[in-house]
């Protein structure tokens, strides 16, 4: 898997789209700009040498502490090669103030639903699409939850140490454990 | 159906019609129309809601549908009732407590979704599986092909009005569910399949219970496919329709018996073999029209090509453990607990803690029965997934609704839903 095709053919025939390749656990990751992404795809999809024919998915990956140096999110789109059996995996990356990136379900109709998948639960904004909205949770759902400052969890449970902060005020004990004591 | 309001008439305002309300605003529907099942778009069209309650949608999938008298115009799925947050649960979870998750996703298969969860966290930390689990996985693998095959075989043909195919998949689904249940004490959720192995090795009466089954199986898919293959009513109902090219397949991201049925002879199982596949000799069966009919043929033909498989592991089995032996992922055995201490430190870390692989990202990819499950793994070095994306093969397969009933007749959106296999909980997560 990912014998380094996609960064190949990428930087033959668009140079200056490659800003960082990367070859680990037998799975190579390119690093692409974003204004070059369609360019790209649409270049994978239909050199000969790459054939990159099959969207497998596109998801971002939310890292809120890399802000300011580096963007915050990573986009991944993984494309499947039939022809020469063979995935490739391109990054790009977006900042928090400007997340988004163009839509690719021109180049592939698979990457529809997908990119709404994205939009949905990471709030990526994909442009040009023709029906940006939510797909998995309702339409009045507020948040995306697969941001890591989205908790999905943390009701809070009283304990002695914390009734501060776990309780409103009306409904904290009179007599506040360690205060009397 | 509801009969349309006279032109102008207030809507009502009791809790029920509020509802009415909200869902028209989610569907975009003007006001004014009083009509949730049908609405009369404009002289030719309406709009009819077909779910999420409806049997045929196996779970709960919505179509809205645009018709021209019975002709579907265009198709709108409405998905995510089902939708669960696995992803964000497994950033919460050490790698072990994710594995129960994963099998909640595709509950047909849940097998598929361990073992892709299991090789990519192996791959991460990289790790080898000795031979026997292996061999093992491969066979459980495979019988819970057949068992999903069973299901997607009787619903679909239920969907046609054929209720005794239904009657006999869940008759033959009895005795795959009864293996699941010796091997691990659960019927459907197993857990079988562990990172770095397995959650046990097989009980003796194991070995007897599927040769029963690579015994008697190809004659009972022969009774299944008795009722259906050469049925005149069936093949009208299914030959041409909801064709998808190969071409609009590959766009579309179908995978699986979607692609197959439409002439790609493309299996993981061959083309990167995990799990000791490259063993075993069997075949890839291919559609040529990419229709109902011919996605139903591929898949009888795989549950054929599911018991040769498991002929073929059950009688090379090797012994050893099924267990990985590398400490920093597998438990240490009970009796070293009493004499080495480093045996009872790693099996207090790995309890408490869980293991943690080296940073990075992989991609990895089972062939499940309903195409390429993949999992994406993104680890920081702690103990839990940082992110993990499934990339549920369902999902893809169902986008590809749209273009395949457009232009057909409502009654036959129903054989299209069922020919593509979906099954909610994977298309939701």
């Amino acid at each position: 898997m990912g014998g380094g095709r996609a960064g190949d053919v990428l930087e033959r025939e668009l140079p200056g789209t490659v800003l960082r390749r990367e070859t680990a656990y037998g799975e190579e990751t390119v690093w692409i700009e974003r204004e070059q992404l369609v360019a790209a795809c649409t270049l994978l999809r239909d050199h000969r040498d790459a054939q990159f024919r099959v969207p497998l998915f596109v998801t971002a990956v939310d890292h809120p502490d890399r802000e300011p140096e580096q963007p915050r999110f990573d986009m991944v789109y993984m494309l499947r090669s039939l022809q020469y059996n063979d995935v490739c995996r391109l990054i790009v990356q977006v900042t928090e103030d400007d997340p988004s990136v163009p839509t690719l379900e021109t180049v592939y109709a698979g990457m529809d639903w997908h990119e709404r998948e994205a939009f949905d639960l990471l709030g990526i904004r994909f442009a040009g699409h023709h029906q940006l909205k939510r797909i998995l949770l309702p339409d009045d759902w507020e948040g995306h939850p697969l941001r890591k400052d989205y908790a999905s969890f943390g009701e809070p449970v009283a304990f002695t140490h914390n009734l501060e902060w776990a309780l409103p005020a009306q409904e904290r004990p009179r007599d506040m454990p360690g205060e009397t004591r | 159906m509801t009969a349309l309001p006279p032109p102008g008439a207030p809507p009502a305002s009791d809790p029920v019609s509020e509802q009415y309300e909200h869902g028209r605003d989610i569907l975009g529907v003007e006001h004014g129309l009083d009509a949730v099942d049908l609405v009369q778009l404009d002289e030719e069209t309406m709009e009819l809601n077909m779910g999420p309650q409806h049997p045929s949608t196996h779970g709960v999938l919505r179509l809205v549908l645009n018709l021209d008298g019975e002709v579907v115009r265009e198709c709108r799925p409405d998905i995510g009732y089902l939708h669960t947050g696995f992803e964000k649960d497994f950033e919460r979870h050490n790698y072990q407590q994710c594995i129960p998750y994963t099998d909640r996703m595709d509950y047909l298969a849940p097998l598929f979704n361990n073992l892709g969860f299991s090789l990519a966290v192996e791959r991460l930390l990289g790790i080898d599986v000795p031979p026997r689990a292996q061999y093992l996985r491969v066979i459980m693998c495979e019988l819970c092909r057949i068992a999903s095959h069973l299901i997607w075989y009787g619903t679909s043909a239920l969907d046609l009005g054929a209720t005794t195919p239904f009657i006999y998949a869940w008759r033959d689904r009895e005795k795959l569910l009864d293996i699941n249940e010796l091997v691990s004490g659960v019927r459907m959720h197993t857990s079988f399949i562990r990172v770095g192995g397995l959650l046990a090795d097989v009980p003796d009466e194991f070995y007897g219970m599927v040769n029963e089954v690579v015994r008697t199986f190809p004659r009972l898919i022969d009774e299944h496919e008795l009722l259906l293959t050469k049925n005149p009513i069936f093949r009208e109902r299914t030959v041409g329709l909801g064709v998808i090219s190969a071409e609009d397949a590959m766009n579309y991201g179908a995978t699986g018996p979607m692609l197959r049925g439409s002439g790609v002879p493309y299996d993981l199982r061959k083309a990167h073999p995990y799990s000791s596949y490259d063993h075993f000799d069997f075949d890839v069966p291919i559609g040529r029209r990419g229709d109902v009919y011919d996605r139903y043929l591929v898949r009888m033909q795989e549950m054929r090509e599911s018991v040769r498989i498991i002929e073929q592991a059950l009688n090379n089995l090797p012994d050893g453990p099924v267990n990985t032996a590398d400490r920093r992922v597998a438990l240490p055995p009970r009796n070293e607990l009493n004499t080495s201490m480093e045996s009872l430190i790693y099996h207090f870390k790995l309890v408490t803690e869980g293991f943690r692989p080296p940073a990075g990202q992989v991609y990895e990819a089972v062939e499940s029965p309903r195409g390429e499950l993949g999992f994406y793994v993104v680890s920081d070095g702690s103990n839990r997934p940082y992110r993990c994306k499934v990339r549920a093969p369902a999902f893809s397969n169902l986008s590809t609704l749209p273009h395949m009933v457009r232009g057909e007749l409502i009654a036959d959106v129903v054989a299209v839903i069922g020919s593509i296999d979906i099954l909610l909980g994977d298309v939701d997560r």
